[in-house]
């Protein structure tokens, strides 16, 4: 049980103003709008779940195929299928606020202007914690990765979304930028409380037998175990040359993948694809984080963050 | 034939009417083998089990790739032990094909809708191809516990891939088959076999898991004659429980409303074949 482990060791960790009670936060577009794993995942192990990525407008998304599994990862060009902010707002923010979980509302905008007017309309609903601003989708047309990709921009983004709310704001970081750590800096500059990052890495698959893309939209995001070291290595960039807390993701599938994250700067971790792969991997990692800190004495999860020592493993 | 012209069955049961979903490990207690590449294997789960007809299970078994597969329940036995049919196409199949007997899975599910019972006055006309034969074996034997009876179409490439043809005999269904190679049955598609069947159905209702050519030609069939047609559709998925959005088919909701992508795990696999917009969605897997 969360609560009777806290009473010896604190399992709570706290980034961009938000108290999250364990770090482990499920990952936009891999957990729905938050309800529906909730016969089979163990949310007392999840801190806060970030809703699939929401626009003004309902969106019809990719053609399928869709996903493509690779070796120990998933390709996937969905195209941002979603409601609408309405209908989130209406149909599917109440289901996940009975869950009594913190709720962070991912956003996209194919227009400085629409991230700004969601994050007017995210401000004065009730249930939402904070704004992770995707500005780094690899399958849309417009927006996403644009934004991500150019600091400029990405601050930009960030400042339209932080006139707009009083809530936390969490850009999310594309990978396919040339130095994140200036994305970061960049967009700290423009208010943001935090960053999030890995989103999924711009890749693809072919069949040889047909000579035809695997998806159909050719190009889709990388994600799983797959983008691991990759993300480990952006997180530990970005925590260095940053002075924004991080939240990170890529592949995460149990305690040691998660502690991978949280020694080289991550204040908390995201969790996507290996929930779909395996629901118990909330209790798994949790139990195991746990574990770690009583084997290493020590006496709060968040004091491990950043705590990587120099020279190499004996 | 006398078609119903009733437009469709039962109302679609909601997520709350359908059993309780968990991932459990399972045991494989028995193989056997159906045909060159296509097994039955039997599994006991940990903990209890309901299904209905025509749900899956998302299975992830040691060296069979990331991500679960689907599989149709094939049969649910009285002492909470299930079947799956499997033919083997890759990594995933190939690993459950190769587990042993006493080897471990863990499947999560019972998961997605339905075959509905039809109408006590419209009699079943089942059409299946390959493991799309797989959740009519669960579905013969409720309807054989409510003592109903039924025709059902079997086709494949061969006699061997005719698979489970005597399971449905024991469970007294008028059972008719096709071959491609002519070593069973008709010689050629089981679609041929359809006019007859509904012909002597009297009053039909038709259901349908198969490969999508032979789905879109019932499809097309029972729309001519207006045969209500509950359809179980196979698309790749990554989750099953309806979070990641890769298994979309093109269909009107059950709700209503316009056409939009709906997720086959969660308002399929099975669906009202009238509600999918099959010329939009005849797509590859
Ligand atoms: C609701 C549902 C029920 C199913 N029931 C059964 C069943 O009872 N018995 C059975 O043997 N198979 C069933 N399938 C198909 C089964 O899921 C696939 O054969 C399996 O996922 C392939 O995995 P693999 O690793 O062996 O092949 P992969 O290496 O992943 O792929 C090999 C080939 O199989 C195709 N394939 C991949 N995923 C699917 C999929 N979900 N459906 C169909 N083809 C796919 C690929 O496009 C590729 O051509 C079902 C599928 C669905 C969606
Ligand atoms: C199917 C799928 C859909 C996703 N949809 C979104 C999305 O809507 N918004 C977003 O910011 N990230 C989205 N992502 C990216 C994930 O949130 C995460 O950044 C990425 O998958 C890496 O983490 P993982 O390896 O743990 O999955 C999606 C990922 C997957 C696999
Ligand atoms: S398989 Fe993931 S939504 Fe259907």
């Amino acid at each position: 049980m969360a609560e009777e482990k806290s009473a010896t060791l604190d399992m709570g960790v706290e980034v961009a103003g938000l108290r999250l009670p364990t770090p482990l936060i499920a990952a936009s577009g891999t957990f729905g709008y938050g309800d529906e794993y909730r016969e089979v995942a163990d949310y007392e192990c999840i801190g806060a779940i970030s809703v699939k990525g929401l626009y003004l407008e309902p969106r019809e998304g990719c053609p399928p195929p869709r996903i493509w599994e690779t070796p120990s990862g998933m390709l996937n060009a969905i195209g941002l299928q979603e409601v609408g902010i309405r209908r989130f707002l209406a149909e599917k923010l109440p289901a996940v606020r009975e869950l009594g979980k913190i709720v962070i509302a991912n956003i996209c905008g194919s227009s400085l202007e629409e991230y700004g007017e969601l994050a007017k309309i995210l401000d004065q609903a009730e249930g939402v914690s904070a704004i992770e601003v995707n500005i780094s989708c690899p399958n849309v047309a417009e927006g996403g990765i644009e934004f991500g990709c150019d600091p400029d921009m990405a601050a930009r983004a960030t400042e339209v979304v932080r006139r707009g709310t009083r809530l936390p704001v969490i850009p999310k970081l594309s990978p396919s930028a040339s130095d994140m750590a200036a994305v970061a800096r960049r967009v700290a500059e423009a208010g943001a409380d935090a960053v999030s990052l890995i989103n999924t890495i711009p890749a693809m698959a072919v069949d040889v037998e047909t000579r035809r893309p695997r998806l159909a939209n050719v190009v889709g995001g990388l994600s799983g175990p797959a983008v691991r070291p990759i993300a480990v290595r952006m997180v530990w960039e970005v925590a260095r040359g940053s002075r924004l807390p991080v939240i990170g993701m890529g592949g995460i599938a149990n305690a040691e993948d998660a502690l991978e994250f949280l020694l080289v700067g991550a204040a908390a971790v995201q969790i996507g694809t290996m929930n779909f792969v395996d629901p118990g991997v909330w209790r798994r990692t949790f139990d195991g984080l746990a574990a770690y800190c009583r084997r290493h004495e020590v006496a709060a999860l968040r004091d491990l963050t950043g705590t990587m020592r120099s020279g190499t493993a004996g | 034939m006398t078609p119903s012209t009733e437009a469709a069955g039962p109302p679609a049961p909601s997520r709350a009417d359908l059993p309780p979903r968990a991932d459990q490990a399972a045991t494989l207690v028995a193989r056997n083998q159906l045909s060159p590449d296509a097994q039955l294997l039997r599994f006991e789960s940990e903990g209890p089990l309901r299904v209905l007809p025509g749900q899956f299970a998302m299975v992830r078994v040691g060296g069979g790739g990331l991500l679960r597969r689907p599989y149709s329940y094939c049969d649910l036995l009285d002492d909470g032990a299930f079947t799956l049919l499997v033919k083997e196409v890759g990594v995933g199949t190939r690993a459950l094909m190769n587990l042993p007997v006493g080897g471990e899975v863990s499947s999560l599910g019972p998961l997605g809708t339905t075959f509905d019972l039809p109408p006590p006055d419209l009699t079943p006309v089942i059409v299946a191809g390959g493991v799309g034969i797989a959740p009519f074996v669960l579905f013969c034997r409720r309807l054989a516990q409510s003592g109903r009876r039924g025709i059902v179409l079997l086709g494949g490439r061969r006699r061997p891939d005719l698979y489970l043809w005597d399971a449905f005999e024991r469970f007294g269904m008028d059972v008719r088959v096709a071959s491609e190679d002519g070593s069973a049955g008709h010689h050629g598609l089981v679609t041929a076999l359809l006019d007859a069947a509904l012909a002597d159905a009297g009053r039909p209702f038709l259901y349908s898991c198969g490969p999508t050519g032979m789905l879109l030609r019932v499809a097309e069939l029972a729309t001519a004659a207006g045969v209500p047609h509950q359809v179980s559709i196979e698309r790749r998925m990554g989750c099953g429980m309806g979070c990641c959005l890769g298994c979309v088919v093109w269909a009107r909701p059950p709700s209503g409303g316009p056409e939009e992508y709906l997720r086959s795990c969660t308002e399929g696999p099975v669906f009202d074949a009238e509600t999918i917009a099959w010329d939009r969605d005849p797509h590859p897997l």
